[in-house]
């Protein structure tokens, strides 16, 4: 196998054992990457050409002389017998919503294409003191504000390895499709509302949200700050877990960052599950979509190969010694997208009113007579829709006069949303579960412009993973198979507060139990 | 013409004197520093960063409220206040809102005649600093240096009635932060900064007129100056009959007039939500007991004390307690004196409060300790030296930090009290100024100063000169 499809814990092996060097195994990634990835994304992008619809389009930016410098370092650190840290020479990309020092840190937008950071976010420099060789940040939606990548003011955007017609989700989009095209074996995401996990699972990779507060947001661009985690993209869960390993941990620069001790996640690995109860339940079953005129919610079922794909994982699960909990109500999940639409935009228009053209980032180049028409023009031109859709509806619902009906409101349902989840998990309760076993997705990746332009729609594609980001508990998404327009279908495991470790076990059980499955050796190239 | 009342609230802006700025490491103080050189990325705002709270600046704050007799609250929350202004890099200001670090609290306001005026604490909240802006040159300039430096916003109701009661609450209050060592305090360098809300209503009556504000006052006798102004102004208005508007007023020091800056506008909506990257604000009841253990004596408190604990003159009790340390260092001379505290206190407030403007000194600077200024008044008291002599004592030891027994025995300046040894020198001073013996007898009695003056210099000083008085007049009537 080329070094650049091998998986990091297998790098971290092949450089230990001295097999190959950190500047060989990143030789192989960067050819991969111009062999498959096509132009980065930029501004002003010209014509969109045949050749581009074929590419993956991962990159906004490629570092390859910083991840050259970090290659050597490792080189010498083992060759010195110094430790070069668990994801010594494993190269990674990060989604850039990252500020990482000496490095354009453009959220995807053009008010910020040309902010470079003066600092270095903490999972980055976690991942780069822990001997990982960072490539360049990749694309995603403005500022996060999407799940198709689509809406990235740098195109062409990410296209989904498994068909280039196809999106490969968002916001993550640009680490899934990385991971997935085998660009790089891990890549650095952010979930606010599924944004790790939903591209994961349309790209067939494995993606997780880990509790919020579990991984410091230091230096993450933030979009809803309350709900916004940073998290692992691998392409198996070994890999996730060790990744997570390196990031997790306490941070005197983010007081949100739990002061807890961080598990030997892949230690603790292979511990399988007998005696585990996982749970099913309804709600995640079915879709719910409020009619525009009536706000009645319709209730759709999911598309049955992503039920079926579900119940597979169960019985496997079963097979293995874990205790299968039906029926788990978790009656608020419905009522997920809509807390969330106002929650979210409330904290990101204010967010965004650093970005006023006064100090970094885009400034207009227009004429301005005062100081309120010079942050008008920048930020009318800056902004790309998805954040102007976002501050209006934000100013909205927190105007003194709304904010009871909307903001308030919606803080109370995302607190009914987390009771749904103390009493599914409760030690003591009814159910006791361990984790929660739900589809990702309600769909398969869609194609480029199916959606888009729809916000509303857009947003429910987030259904099924929203309701963590309330609630602040770990998800991990992880390939299931494929569905019958051949796309990847992902399940999700969710679990309690700062269980990573459990949840973890689990998705890793599923991987031994299905690792002979005939889907599990397709794989995106052989399908270009 | 109506007799009217003021009715004043005053809204402060208290600098906390912490070590750093209050969500990053940066100093807190950049005073003298070139513009944008004490920043980084959190309090310049750029992508990605994140407040971490400054505990030392709750702790401040916590003294600050405990000592206006505010109630802390076991859960407080950060809010972020949006808006935009070049100075405020991140667009919002993280300040408090709905959940305060404290509510409730007053000052009781001494006034003439023994009476007090109770003013009420509406607001008290910790927040941080915005920078600076400037124009010059037809471009405006920010400095960010200021951004992020903890602030304790502190407001007063309605309850002032005069300029002069104004101008008494800030006294008070810079008396009260620098007591608590919670703020330099220094309005002239914006530690400690005060907006003036002024209206007035015919006396006795119950209602509250529209008010205006007076901004950018930099002294306390400026906010008396201003205060009294817009008083005066708004009488005239409505002896004119018209009603007066809610305009905001901005003093300008140099030319001592009020200008108008603005008509008040619609109460902005800065759509205060809770800062979602700070928790929750929790005090326990241990912390809030080892910070308040450190609660001292309050100055009014310590006042009204040493008025009945030492029968001092009110007049006294109020000079003595202006400065923490100079009433510490009151008591702990009256202490190690043990005899009258008047005395100790015309000491204090003659010869050591002099010393301390002229060396610009606080008295815990001193190296006159208290034993010794106790010790010199003592040794007066013993009759060992004069108080001429106590007087040059207390320079001598600031100058050599000996003891005052010390400095008197090797310089030889105990009083000379003995009758035989004043008696040859009156006689030798006699006995060498023929003239004006001769005068005195003849009638000029006002020369018995210069006698006695002689007999002093030839003593260097060390005579009872009024023993030497009485030995002169004997001799000389022979
Ligand atoms: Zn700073």
């Amino acid at each position: 196998m080329e070094l650049y499809a091998q998986s990091a814990y297998e790098l971290t092996r092949l450089l230990h054992s001295r097999q190959v060097s950190a500047l060989e195994i990143l030789e192989s990634v960067l050819k991969r990457i111009e062999a498959v990835d096509g132009r980065p994304g930029t501004l002003d992008p010209g014509e969109f050409t045949e050749e581009d619809r074929r590419k993956v389009h991962a990159f906004i930016t490629l570092t390859a002389e910083r991840a050259r410098a970090q290659a050597q370092e490792v080189d010498r650190k083992l060759a010195a017998g110094e430790d070069p840290g668990l994801l010594a020479g494993v190269p990674f990309t990060v989604k850039d919503i990252f500020c990482v020092q000496g490095t354009p840190s453009t959220a995807g937008s053009r008010i910020l294409a040309n902010f470079v950071a003066p600092y270095t976010a903490t999972p980055v420099a976690r991942m780069e003191a822990a001997g990982g060789v960072m490539v360049g940040k990749v694309n995603l939606d403005e500022f996060t504000y999407g799940s198709s990548n689509e809406s990235s003011a740098f195109q062409p955007c990410p296209r989904n390895p498994w068909n280039p017609d196809r999106v490969p989700g968002g916001s993550s989009g640009g680490s899934t499709a990385s991971v997935a095209a085998r660009e790089v074996p891990l890549s650095l995401g952010s979930d606010t509302a599924g944004s790790i996990r939903q591209p994961a699972a349309f790209c067939g990779v494995v993606g997780m949200k880990p509790t919020y507060g579990r991984v410091s947001r230091y230096g993450m661009i933030a979009f809803g700050s309350s709900l916004d985690c940073p998290g692992p993209i691998a392409r198996d869960v070994r890999d996730a877990a060790l990744m997570l390993q390196v990031i997790a941990g306490q941070d005197h620069h983010d007081s949100t960052a739990a002061a807890l001790e961080v598990p030997q996640y892949v230690a603790l690995l292979e511990g399988g599950v007998k005696g585990m109860r996982i749970g099913l339940s309804p709600d995640y079953f079915r879709i719910a979509i409020p009619d525009i005129q009536t706000g009645e919610y319709a209730l759709q079922p999911l598309p049955e190969a992503f039920s079926a794909a579900v119940h597979r994982a169960a019985a496997a699960l079963a097979d293995m010694g874990a205790e299968i909990i039906e029926n788990v109500p978790m009656p608020n999940t419905r009522y997920g997208i809509p807390a969330y639409f106002v929650i979210s935009r409330v904290e990101a228009a204010s967010n965004l009113h650093r970005f006023d053209g006064v100090k970094y980032g885009y400034r207009t180049s227009q004429p301005v007579q005062d100081l309120r028409s010079l942050y008008r023009k920048s930020r009318a031109e800056g902004f790309g829709l998805q954040p102007k859709l976002r501050i209006l509806m934000g100013m909205y619902v927190s105007a003194a006069q709304y904010s009871e009906q909307y903001y308030r409101r919606a803080l109370q349902v995302r607190s009914l949303i987390r009771r749904d989840f103390e009493q599914a998990f409760d030690p003591q309760g009814e159910y006791r579960l361990d984790a929660l076993l739900t589809p990702t997705t309600p769909t398969t990746a869609f194609g480029f412009g199916e959606v888009y332009g729809d916000t509303v729609l857009m947003q429910y594609a987030d259904q099924l993973t929203v309701p963590a980001n309330h609630a602040g508990v770990p998800g991990i998404s992880i390939p299931a198979g494929f569905a019958s327009d051949g796309m990847p279908i992902g399940i999700q495991f969710l679990g309690a507060d700062f269980t990573e470790e459990k949840i973890l076990r689990i998705a890793r059980a599923y991987e031994i139990a299905t690792q002979s499955e005939e889907w599990r050796k397709a794989c995106p190239q052989e399908r270009q | 013409m109506t007799d009217y009342e003021a009715v004043i609230g005053l809204e402060t802006h208290i600098q906390l004197n912490t070590l750093t700025k209050i969500f990053c490491a940066c100093k807190a103080d950049s005073w003298n520093a070139a513009p944008n050189t004490n920043i980084c990325p959190v309090c310049s705002g750029l992508p990605g960063v994140l407040p971490v709270l400054n505990e030392k600046a709750v702790e401040k704050a916590m003294l600050l409220a405990a000592a206006m007799h505010a109630q802390i609250q076991s859960l407080s929350f950060f809010d972020r206040k949006n808006y935009f202004y070049p100075d405020l890099p991140k667009g919002y200001q993280i300040s408090m809102y709905e959940a305060p670090l404290a509510t409730g609290g007053y000052l009781d306001l001494p006034l003439p005649q023994n009476e007090a005026r109770r003013v009420r604490i509406a607001k008290l909240h910790l927040e941080e600093d915005a920078g600076k802006t400037k124009n010059a040159g037809g471009k405006r300039l920010i400095d960010f240096n200021r951004c992020g430096v903890p602030l304790v916003e502190m407001v007063t109701s309605p309850d002032l009635r005069s300029a002069e009661e104004a101008a008494q609450y800030l006294t008070r209050l810079r008396q009260l932060l620098r007591w608590l060592g919670v703020s330099e305090a220094d309005m002239e360098k914006g530690h400690l900064r005060c907006d003036a809300n002024v209206s007035i209503r015919p006396r006795g009556a119950a209602y509250l007129n529209p008010k205006t504000e007076i901004k950018n006052v930099n002294s306390i006798d400026a906010v008396r100056e201003a205060v009294q102004k817009e008083i005066e102004r708004q009488a005239r208005e409505m002896e004119a009959g018209h009603t007066i508007e809610s305009w905001t007023l901005e003093w300008d020091e140099d030319s001592g007039k009020l200008k108008k800056m603005r008509s008040k506008e619609t109460e902005a909506d800065y759509r205060y939500f809770h800062e979602p990257d700070l928790l929750p604000l929790h005090i326990s009841e241990e912390w809030k007991k080892s910070i308040l253990t450190a609660l001292p004596e309050l100055p009014l408190e310590r006042r009204q004390r040493f008025v009945t604990q030492y029968g001092l003159p009110e007049y006294d009790a109020d000079i003595l307690t202006a400065e923490r340390s100079l009433s510490d260092y009151y008591e702990q001379t009256v202490k190690a004196y043990g005899g009258d505290p008047k005395k100790v206190s015309n000491w204090l407030m003659n010869d050591v409060l002099r010393m301390l403007n002229e060396k610009g000194m606080t008295a815990d600077q001193l190296r006159l300790l208290p034993a010794h200024l106790a010790e010199i008044i003592r040794l007066i008291d013993e009759g060992v030296i004069n108080n001429a002599t106590g007087k040059s004592l207390l320079e001598k030891v600031q100058a050599s930090g000996e003891t005052p027994a010390a400095i008197v025995a090797r310089e030889g300046l105990a009083k000379v009290s003995d009758d035989a040894a004043i008696r040859s020198i009156c006689q030798e001073v006699i006995a060498e100024n023929p003239a004006e013996v001769e005068n005195y007898r003849n009638g000029k009695a006002t020369l018995m100063g210069w006698f006695v003056g002689q007999v002093m210099r030839k003593m260097r000083g060390k005579a009872d000169p009024n023993l030497a008085r009485a030995i002169l007049e004997e001799l000389l009537a022979q």
